[in-house]
């Protein structure tokens, strides 16, 4: 068999799944974006949702809530990786069971992480009857509110506990592959510490964390479930927003504009990712 | 040619060879269900060893468990019919794969075989062609239904006209601790004011949630003097008069309420929770049976009691409706019949299992099985059903519902 006849055909199953199940679902979003609904008779495409969509207020508050949560999860999951990766890569007694305690989180569904930050964190959770015992509060009401709050505290700590050993095992692999024998060097040149991780070990650790944070930044844009079970109803995360247009019983007024919030996320998320990755790719070769 | 569009090339024909397999394949399959069935027998002889795909809202344990166990086991019995049920976060979902599968041409082979529904959903499907009519006189327990009940013959202000079967009434209801809050307020009037002495202690859920929305309409009965004006199809020029009014009350009860009214939970069992760890004192439901269970499984207080509202509660029917594109029709009918029978509607009716209040008319049942409804016990924390129906109020045309729930968000919720 030639060898053009092989790549395609080891190509086609991969090639089949994109193009028909996920491009053709994003097909039929997307027509729907355009008031396109045959069965309940919109036969018209036009831009009414997306003309409504993006001059709603809550679409900007939305935005800015998920683009404020991805970055404040990511930066901090990223800096929290790196520090624990820097630990980790030394050895001490214990080492064995540390890493296997730090890589632990990375079985467990984001859902049940999340019910275990309600469990913990709501105002009549395991920290606010301990506050309570304690004398410290005498109502929940008076519990710093995490969940539903609009800081979304509760979603941030979630992301954050999730996604710390996802950059930090990638993060650590890298810097043994590369060895401390850079930093010796340039400590032996005379960098101070804090010198040789800035200018010798980042450097080089910078595409794997960037690639790493890019995932996770995607990642915490388009989840829904989180946002859902501990964020508050308004302003919601742009993916929760989007399903709560899709379940509106009123299809000809709310689907269209459901689709075209999906198909807003998806080119968001695109572009910011596309936008990090240039930024990165300029750094990276300079 | 480069190795690269030789391979895109080549991928391309494999899909078209697929998509025309894909496409041809349902009408390559001899088996599209006739659903013109003449009489039961019919139904029944169909219906033996097939199985029923039920899509319901399975946030509540003991329904889940009283139809898989007790339901199941039933049309087991007695038709061989083996009952599949399927658990949804919101109705809106079934409704969706129903819609999905239209969209998809799949007319004959649908997965949803039965679905428990009202209200919103009900019209977005009779929007959608999506259901299957005209089957309820083949169905014997139809005859124990009051069709003349403007509140069962009527789905939400619109004619059910024999695409739904009933299955429960419900009717609003409020819940409180008697030892925590010993005088709750028992009117939308009290309530605006009792929000004020007791800051943080009460909250809604938002407007997407059936409950919130179903509050909220108390408020806006309140604020036009009662629901009378606002019955029949939607009328742009009474919602501009009345809409304002009730804003006004939900905004002024806002920095009085949980979170300040920052925001609100976004379903109802947040709110059980909330009532349930103490961080509010009221818990309302479309389903007061609710506050019965959760006193036995130990989630609420055994002091919790309920209450209707002095000017009354919104009653509705809840239903089940069967999918134009489902190819056990038959099987399903046997479910919706069996749902409608004296044996399900009272065994669904004893507080330990549910205790619902049944959609068939009392009166059409012999002496024997009325009494035996009457004896029921009651959980305490339970309003009686009959008290309540004496003050009950009708649901809006779903397109009010849609109006009042957007005009929430809009003005209250931002």
């Amino acid at each position: 068999m030639s060898d053009r006849w092989k790549i395609a055909l080891l190509l086609s199953p991969a090639i089949l799944v994109i193009v028909i199940l996920f491009l053709g679902g994003m097909g039929f979003g997307f027509a729907q974006s355009l008031n396109y609904m045959p069965i309940i008779g919109l036969d018209s495409p036009n831009f009414d949702a997306y003309v409504s969509v993006l001059t709603s207020k809550s679409f900007y508050l939305s935005a800015f809530l998920t683009a404020y949560i991805s970055l404040v999860s990511t930066l901090l999951s990223c800096i929290i990786a790196i520090g624990a990766a820097l630990i980790l890569r030394r050895s001490f007694v214990g080492r064995p069971f540390a890493n296997f305690l730090f890589q632990v989180n990375l079985t467990i569904p984001h859902l049940v992480g999340a019910i275990g930050i309600l469990y913990l964190f709501s105002q009549s959770g395991f920290f606010a009857r301990l506050a309570h015992e304690f004398h410290l509060i005498s109502q929940p009401g008076e519990f710093p509110a995490m969940i539903y709050d609009p800081l979304a505290i509760g979603i941030i700590l979630q992301y954050v506990w999730k996604e710390v050993p996802f950059i930090g095992i990638i993060v650590l692999a890298n810097m043994q592959s590369f060895g401390d024998d850079y930093e010796t060097v340039g400590r032996s040149l005379g960098a101070n510490r804090w010198q040789t991780f800035r200018y010798v070990l980042l450097p080089m650790i910078f595409p794997g964390l960037l690639s790493a944070a890019m995932i996770v930044f995607a990642f915490t844009f388009g989840a829904y479930e989180i946002p859902a079970l501990l964020g508050q109803n308004h302003p919601a995360a742009l993916p929760v927003l989007a399903y709560q247009k899709f379940k509106e019983v009123d299809l000809g007024a709310a689907r269209p504009e459901a689709m075209a919030l999906a198909m807003i996320i998806a080119f968001l998320s695109g572009v910011l990712i596309l936008g990090y990755a240039w930024a990165a790719r300029r750094r990276i070769r300079s | 040619m480069s190795i690269f569009s030789n391979a895109v090339h080549r991928a391309a024909q494999l899909v078209v060879f697929s998509s025309f397999i894909a496409i041809s394949a349902p009408t390559m399959t001899a088996f599209a269900e006739n659903a013109d069935y003449k009489n039961w027998d019919d139904i029944v002889t169909a219906a033996k060893g097939s199985s029923v795909n039920w899509f319901m809202w399975g946030g509540a344990d003991n329904i889940n468990q009283y139809v898989s166990d007790w339901v199941g086991s039933e049309i087991k019995k007695k038709y061989g019919v083996t009952l599949n049920r399927v658990g949804i976060n919101d109705t809106a979902e079934a409704v969706n794969i129903v819609l999905g599968e239209k969209q998809a041409g799949i007319d004959n082979k649908g997965t949803v075989d039965l679905i428990w529904i009202n209200g919103g959903n009900f019209r977005t499907m009779k929007q959608g062609n999506l259901i299957f009519c005209n089957y309820l006189d083949l169905l014997p327990n139809n005859k124990l239904v009051n069709w003349q009940d403007s509140s069962i013959a009527n789905d939400f202000g619109l004619p059910v006209d024999g695409c739904e079967v009933p299955w429960n009434r419900a009717q609003f209801a409020f819940a409180y601790d008697k030892k925590r809050t010993p005088t709750p307020p028992k009117s939308i009037a009290s309530l605006i004011e009792w929000v004020k002495s007791n800051p943080g202690q009460f909250t809604y859920p938002a407007a997407s949630d059936f409950n919130g929305s179903v509050f909220i309409r108390h408020v806006f009965y309140y604020a036009a003097g009662g629901p009378e004006s606002l019955l029949g199809d939607f009328d742009q020029a009474k919602y501009n008069a009345v809409a304002p009014k009730a804003w006004a009350i939900l905004n002024e009860m806002k920095p009085n309420l949980w979170r300040e009214g920052k925001t609100y939970p976004n379903s109802i069992t947040t709110l059980a929770q909330l009532y349930a760890n103490q961080e509010v004192a009221l818990y309302f439901n479309y389903d007061p049976a609710i506050f019965g269970i959760n006193v036995e499984n130990g989630t609420f207080p055994a002091s919790t009691r309920s209450y209707g509202l002095e000017n009354g509660t919104i009653a509705n029917t809840n239903y089940v409706a069967i999918p134009y594109n489902s190819p056990r029709k038959a099987a399903a009918m046997i479910l919706a019949n069996e749902l409608l029978s004296f044996a399900a509607q009272y065994t669904k009716a004893k507080p330990d299992v549910w205790g619902a209040t049944p959609a068939i008319d009392l009166s059409k049942l012999d002496k024997k099985s009325r009494d035996a409804f009457n004896d029921l016990p009651r959980n305490p924390s339970v309003i009686s059903p009959e008290a309540l129906a004496k003050k009950s109020l009708p649901e809006l045309n779903p397109q009010w519902i849609s109006a009042i729930e957007k005009g929430w968000q809009k003005n209250v919720a931002e």
